[in-house]
């Protein structure tokens, strides 16, 4: 088998990283506290309003950004694919931010 | 050497319709991506020759208004959609791709076939929306709400077949990237990669990054039809132009998936005809990446006389003007590249030639739509419909006939007749020019676009346009049947590299062995274009 | 690959590249976030627009549904994340099991949808109803959008729990092993993704107040 697979010049694949369960029991710790924190603002926080919306998306974002990172491996993979979403992120941003600054000044 | 069945090249490996509408290697899925492509393009001429008879003259003449609006709406689908979205990737990408970055395929060559059989399920549901029902959608291959929602017309199955399309899309760029990411020949890094595969790469961004949402927005029409709730209907809180938002996010970055490929053809024949290396080989690569990323930004200049707001429209046209920059870069490159070459006149060059005039006035005219003011007297005008197909065919279908003319020889082992090609080529190029030119007077003049019928005092541009469109179906019926003929009759043997071209498709057989390569490619010293390193090719 | 001469390339697209399909399955899943990215775009206009009508309408949600559901989907993007690092370590028994957790969260998910979907079906708040139909300006929009982007990620969720399966079957079959477990982790990847979709979706939907 592993004659088969390819040999590349700057290999993507190094040396295959494994997370250990401990790590992967202590990013969903993080996550749950992420998500309690979420609905407490929201429910106890009413009179925040257009702020709680924010805070709803950083923290959602926060979320996002912890999956990728250890449960999607991210840490561990080659930097492209990093550089790759931000770009993908930063094209939905800017799709979203000519929107919303086109409907704010009807 | 060996055994025979080892040195039969692609066409020859296999025998029979199942060796090739199930075959996984990409130069079959390349051709029969261009038979099928072919086939819905003559289709796409013929419905685009009934509309130019209609109006040959005011009035009534051939079809009735409803008719007319069928058949411009399916003309764009079949052409955008079925024709220039994936020609040039879908064919010269999926065969010269692996080619020159030398490898033997694709990265995913099942899911490779898997598009090819995606995008005929489309074209059929496409075509089907012909055969029942009230007949195709008549709503203009925009599909804008509210009237796609209400028209009686076979709405949901064109928009379905799009989103199907659309698929095949994404999968090929996908494949594609990959493919570039991680088969590239021993020694070959991004910067020594032919600006083909550049554009191609740049293409294939947009591909999968853009097409998400139109597939979105589709599905939500065909809810529309479904449920009737009025998404995009103001009475209940909606607004129709966020359909259109929606809408062009896709289908601008769309214009750069059908230009993008042509730019990368250009890139490769004017080195090639003019025996050097490219001029400014690295700000056509980027430049390539830059219109996809500005591209995606500029959306709504299709949209300044919607009602968008006025901030809204002065920011997308501003943007839409920094595209002119990536575009010119490459255009005064090309220009450069000619300057004290071994200009080597053939019929690929003058496609090449053809296609920088054109593409030309296409951008130019695209400036002048780009402008609030002007656009706002030119909007949904005949200028537009010039325009755009003086991008669009002028520009990306003489680049597609181009590669064609430049390919032949390495994808079928054949060549055609040169002289008879020349011809056919002026008067293609006559024709075009004599069709379209008019076009952007009548729009000037302000005759408005989509109807079947207009004022006496348009006459004498469109009847001019009518004439143009005779003279370009006779050329393309003659480059075509030229084609066809050496394909079926021709005696010449082209050898490896008919044009003393230096990308590493040249070095190899033609037609290429099943596994591309019968020997190592050999990289040029510096750079892909490097003709004073050129490696010498046995036969 | 092998031509005629003895010449081989030293790179084909016919031989197995792991780095490759996770690559695919990123570009993939890139175009996942877009086509959710557009219904999101749909969303954040609609509330633009209609702000007063789309928080009314999020009372009608239940929030502790949607958090029992948040949590669901935490707990199984760590269980098949675990699925990976034991059959990396050789424990094919193990990352069997914890695929089969992952499924129950799919299902235990799927369950609270339902009865989060069929509540409000029977208060008519399902396009096309007549209680529907009648409600103020903008609240439809909100119940549209409600049904279009929760039913595609259920439709997701479905999807990926068909996965999941597959990733279960062959590796019972042993054709995914400790040396060879790239569907099992592009499964993962795309489980995830799902995951990361219901992160916007939750407060975006249930937590407006």
């Amino acid at each position: 088998m592993e004659n088969n697979t390819k040999k590349h010049e700057g290999d993507l694949h190094e040396t295959q990283h494994i997370s250990s369960y401990k790590q992967h029991f202590s990013t969903l710790v993080a996550l749950l506290l992420l998500t309690v924190v979420t609905v407490a603002i929201s429910v106890f926080g009413a009179n925040l309003r257009t702020l709680s919306v924010a805070t709803a998306l950083l923290i959602a974002t926060v979320k996002v950004i912890v999956v990728a990172y250890y449960f999607m491996h991210l840490k561990y993979d080659h930097k492209l694919y990093t550089w790759l979403i931000m770009i993908v992120g930063l094209l939905f941003v800017v799709f979203t931010a000519l929107t919303s600054i086109e409907y704010f000044n009807r | 050497m060996a055994t025979l069945s080892t040195d039969l090249n692609y066409l020859q490996a296999k025998k029979g319709l199942f060796s090739w509408i199930f075959s996984v290697d990409h130069k079959r899925i390349g051709l029969l991506y261009l038979y099928s492509l072919m086939t819905f393009f003559l289709v796409g001429v013929t419905l685009g020759i009934l509309m130019r008879l209609e109006l040959l003259n005011p009035g009534k003449d051939l079809v009735e208004a409803k008719t007319y609006n069928q058949i411009f709406t399916l003309h764009g689908v079949i052409m955008i959609f079925l024709f220039i979205i994936p020609s040039i990737p879908a064919v010269f990408g999926n065969f010269f791709l692996p080619i020159m970055l030398g490898t033997d395929d694709v990265s995913f060559p099942r899911l490779n076939l898997l598009s090819w059989w995606i995008y005929i399920i489309g074209a059929i549901m496409a075509l089907s929306t012909l055969l029942f029902g009230d007949g195709p959608a008549d709503t203009g291959w925009t599909f804008y709400a509210p009237y796609s929602v209400k028209t009686g017309t076979n709405v949901t199955m064109s928009v379905l077949a799009a989103f199907v399309l659309g698929f095949s899309s994404i999968l090929t760029g996908l494949n594609f990237i990959v493919t570039i990411h991680r088969l590239k020949t021993p020694g070959m890094t991004f910067l020594k990669m032919p600006l083909f595969a550049w554009a191609l790469y740049a293409t294939s961004w947009i591909q999968l990054l853009a097409t998400p949402i139109i597939g979105i927005t589709l599905m939500m029409i065909v809810a529309e039809r479904f449920f009737g709730v009025g998404l995009f209907d103001p009475s209940i809180g909606g607004d129709p132009i966020l359909y259109q938002h929606l809408f062009w996010i896709y289908s601008h970055p769309a214009v750069y998936i059908m230009a993008l490929p042509a730019f990368g053809i250009i890139s490769e024949l004017l080195p090639t005809f003019s025996q050097r290396t490219i001029f400014g080989y690295k700000a056509i690569a980027f430049s390539s990446l830059a219109i996809a990323f500005v591209g995606y930004f500029i959306w709504g200049h299709h949209m300044f006389t919607s009602g968008m707001s006025g901030t809204g429209r002065f920011i997308f046209s501003i943007l839409t003007f920094l595209v002119a920059i990536p575009t010119a870069i490459k255009v005064f490159n090309w220009v450069a590249t000619l300057y004290k070459g071994s200009i080597n006149v053939q019929t690929p060059l003058l496609y090449a030639l053809a296609f920088i005039f054109q593409f030309m006035i296409g951008g130019f005219t695209g400036l002048v739509l780009g402008a609030l003011a002007t656009d706002i007297h030119l909007h949904d005008t005949y200028f537009v419909v010039g325009h755009f197909h003086y991008v669009m065919f002028g520009g990306t279908g003489f680049a597609f006939f181009g590669a064609l003319h430049y390919w032949f020889p390495k994808m079928w082992g054949k060549m055609y007749n040169a002289t008879v090609a020349n011809i056919a080529f002026v008067i293609l190029f006559i024709g075009f020019n004599t069709l379209y030119f008019p076009m952007l007077i009548a729009g000037l003049m302000g005759m408005p676009r989509r109807y079947y019928d207009y004022l006496p005092e348009f006459h004498l541009p469109n009847m001019i346009s009518t004439f143009g469109s005779w003279i370009l179906a006779t050329g393309l019926l003659l480059m075509l049947g030229n084609l066809i003929y050496a394909y079926f009759n021709s005696k010449t043997k082209p050898g490896r590299n008919p044009w003393g071209g230096i990308t590493l498709e040249w070095q190899t057989q033609s037609p290429p062995p099943v596994q591309n390569f019968d020997r190592m490619p050999v990289l040029p010293k510096d750079g892909p274009y490097d003709f004073e390193h050129k490696p010498t090719i046995k036969e | 690959m092998e031509h005629a001469s003895g010449f081989v390339l030293p790179n084909s697209g016919h031989n197995r590249d792991a780095e490759a399909s996770k690559m695919g399955m990123w570009l993939f899943l890139f175009t996942e976030i877009l086509l959710f990215g557009g219904l999101f775009i749909v969303y954040m206009v609609y509330r633009m627009i209609n702000s007063e009508a789309f928080l009314l309408s999020s009372f009608e949600l239940n929030v502790t549904m949607g958090t029992i559901n948040t949590v669901v989907l935490l707990v199984s993007s760590m269980t098949i994340a675990m699925s990976i690092t034991a059959i990396q370590k050789g424990n094919t028994r193990l990352s069997v099991n914890l695929l089969f957790l992952t499924l129950a969260a799919a299902l235990i998910f799927m369950i609270i949808k339902y009865f989060e979907w069929s509540a409000k079906i029977h208060h008519g708040l399902f396009p096309g109803m007549e209680y529907y139909e009648n409600l103020p300006k903008g609240e439809g929009l909100f119940f549209y959008l409600y049904f279009f982007m929760t039913g595609l990620h259920a439709l997701h969720i479905i999807i990926g729990a068909i996965i999941i399966a597959v990733v279960i079957y062959r590796t019972k079959k042993g054709l995914i092993t400790p040396e060879r477990y790239t569907l099992t982790e592009n499964a993962g990847l795309y489980w995830h993704l799902v995951d990361l979709i219901w992160i916007y979706l939750f407060p975006l939907f249930y937590l407006i107040h």
